[in-house]
């Protein structure tokens, strides 16, 4: 882990309606090069909506976020070039249900990297075969369980080499009997040194995976420290009764 | 029973001599093989101009209404706001008016310079009609595709532009194309309006039989009855490709 974080927010706010609805509300957070950064809190605490601003989904109403140097909610940045290093997994997954999954995990990397077609495909397969999927490249998303299309959205946003991965909850909408295979595509990525920021429900992988976990809990961020400090030793109140909640 | 053998034999013989001076003699069924091709040339010329009017028109539509709330303000928001409006007017004044006034008004005060291209002008007015329609179309079908296929092809570092053309568009246009094809099949009938600027297509064609031997009956039955064909088999081509369409999801 270097000194310099990759992403650095700060003072992030987000309001609806103007500030009737306080989504955000200035927070504050340095995500270093090769971490696994896990944000939980009760539904309705922001952590999706921080994840989302991290590639600018979200639009956040003020504070500001850097990605490798650059700020991202400022006017002249050009988002799409800095998405491209920024991959995101869904909680729907959102694989594009007109193309192959072949197609599905090149046509990034050949319109957007100008990667020729051979090359690009023979990356995907490369890819397929680390999640044990290289026999489904010519099949259609509809054809595919929730676990795989989720293994398939992890390796569609890898075949762009992004620097960071978002992960939206997702495990969320997975049958129970298939969490277990897109956590662990997740653990491998973490093993290799992939640089992660998961939102999710999964307190044994945060606690297994996750070098910080991060607690928010309406827009701010309540706690924040290593999986032993938060689930073994925290003093904070509103953190333990959802521990105790959640476990 | 003679009698009634014999009355029979009067009607057959009429029908066949009516038959015969109605399609039959100076070639007077090549008045309805014309006018076919002139319908089928109009719808086709039409149907193109109006998928690719309902096309930019559905983009602006949906682009201002999926975007405008988020954009900062500035040059380009103007620009979106004003192409939604000039699209608006056009949604509103092409459905809002019938469309033989539409074609009487291109035929008689806008394209008088070239009006002796009949089948240009009914191209353009029946376009214009179409694209109002064909927009409509295009846009409810952008407007149901999951906005997570949006956030999807951004998150990948696509543009707006580059998202909607290889991710929202194919799909979208997959999901209307039946309502396109019906549109078409509207279209081939809505064209038999186009004898009032006396461009000479199958209605017509039935017409100027009907002036020619003073008989109504068998030139207007067999144009009703060469429409009919023709929508049946389109419809049956429709219904085909959408039972196609329907289980290349599955």
């Amino acid at each position: 882990m270097s000194a310099d974080p990759i992403i650095s927010v700060n003072k992030l706010k987000k309001y609806y309606n103007r500030g009737a609805i306080k989504a955000l509300d200035g927070v504050s957070l340095d995500i270093s090069k090769g971490e696994v950064v896990v944000i939980i809190g009760p539904s309705g605490s922001g952590k999706s909506t921080l994840l989302r601003s991290l590639n600018l989904l979200e639009i956040p109403t003020s504070g500001s976020i850097l990605f490798e140097g650059n700020d991202i909610t400022s006017r002249g940045t050009d988002i799409n070039k800095l998405r491209q290093k920024m991959g995101m997994v869904f909680q729907h997954f959102n694989l594009f249900p007109h193309l192959t999954i072949m197609d599905n995990m090149t046509l990034g990397p050949r319109k957007l990297l100008g990667i020729p077609r051979a090359e690009a495909e023979e990356n995907a397969r490369r890819l397929l075969a680390k999640v044990a999927l290289e026999d489904r490249a010519g099949a259609y998303p509809s054809q595919l369980s929730g676990g795989q299309k989720q293994r398939i959205a992890i390796v569609r946003a890898l075949a762009m080499k992004p620097d960071v991965l978002l992960f939206d909850e997702p495990t969320s909408a997975l049958d129970p009997e298939m969490v277990g295979e897109v956590l662990d595509v997740m653990k491998d990525l973490a093993r290799e040194g992939m640089t992660m920021v998961v939102v999710t429900h999964e307190m044994g992988f945060a606690r297994e995976v996750g070098h910080r976990i991060i607690f928010m809990d309406e827009g701010r961020k309540i706690a924040e420290g290593t999986p032993e400090e938060i689930f073994e030793h925290t003093e904070n109140e509103r953190l333990k009764t959802f521990l105790a909640k959640v476990l | 029973m003679y009698l009634y053998q014999l009355a029979i034999g009067d009607w057959w013989n009429d029908l066949k001599d009516t038959f015969t001076l109605n399609f039959i003699d100076d070639d007077r069924y090549m008045l309805l093989v014309k006018g076919l091709g002139n319908t089928f040339l109009v719808t086709l010329g039409a149907t193109i101009l109006g998928i690719l009017l309902g096309v930019i028109v559905a983009l602006v539509r949906s682009t201002y209404d999926k975007t405008a709330l988020g954009m900062r303000p500035g040059a380009g928001k103007v620009v979106l706001s004003l192409l939604n409006k000039i699209a608006s007017l056009y949604l509103t004044v092409i459905r809002g008016t019938p469309v033989l006034v539409q074609l009487m008004i291109a035929y008689f005060v806008i394209f008088v310079s070239i009006a002796q291209h009949k089948t240009i002008v009914a191209i353009i007015a029946f376009g214009i009609n179409s694209g109002a329609y064909v927009a409509e179309i295009i846009r409810s079908g952008i407007m149901s595709i999951d906005p997570g296929q949006f956030e999807a092809g951004r998150s990948l570092g696509f543009n707006y532009a580059q998202t909607m053309l290889y991710i929202i568009i194919p799909q979208a246009l997959k999901n209307v194309l039946p309502a396109l094809a019906n549109e078409f099949i509207v279209l081939i009938k809505e064209t038999s309006v186009s004898c009032y600027i006396g461009l000479h297509d199958l209605t017509k064609g039935g017409e100027i039989i009907r002036s020619r031997t003073y008989t109504a009956f068998m030139p207007l039955l067999a144009v009703a009855l060469i429409y009919l064909v023709i929508v049946m088999f389109f419809t049956r081509l429709v219904n085909i490709l959408e039972r196609r369409l329907r289980n290349s999801e599955r």
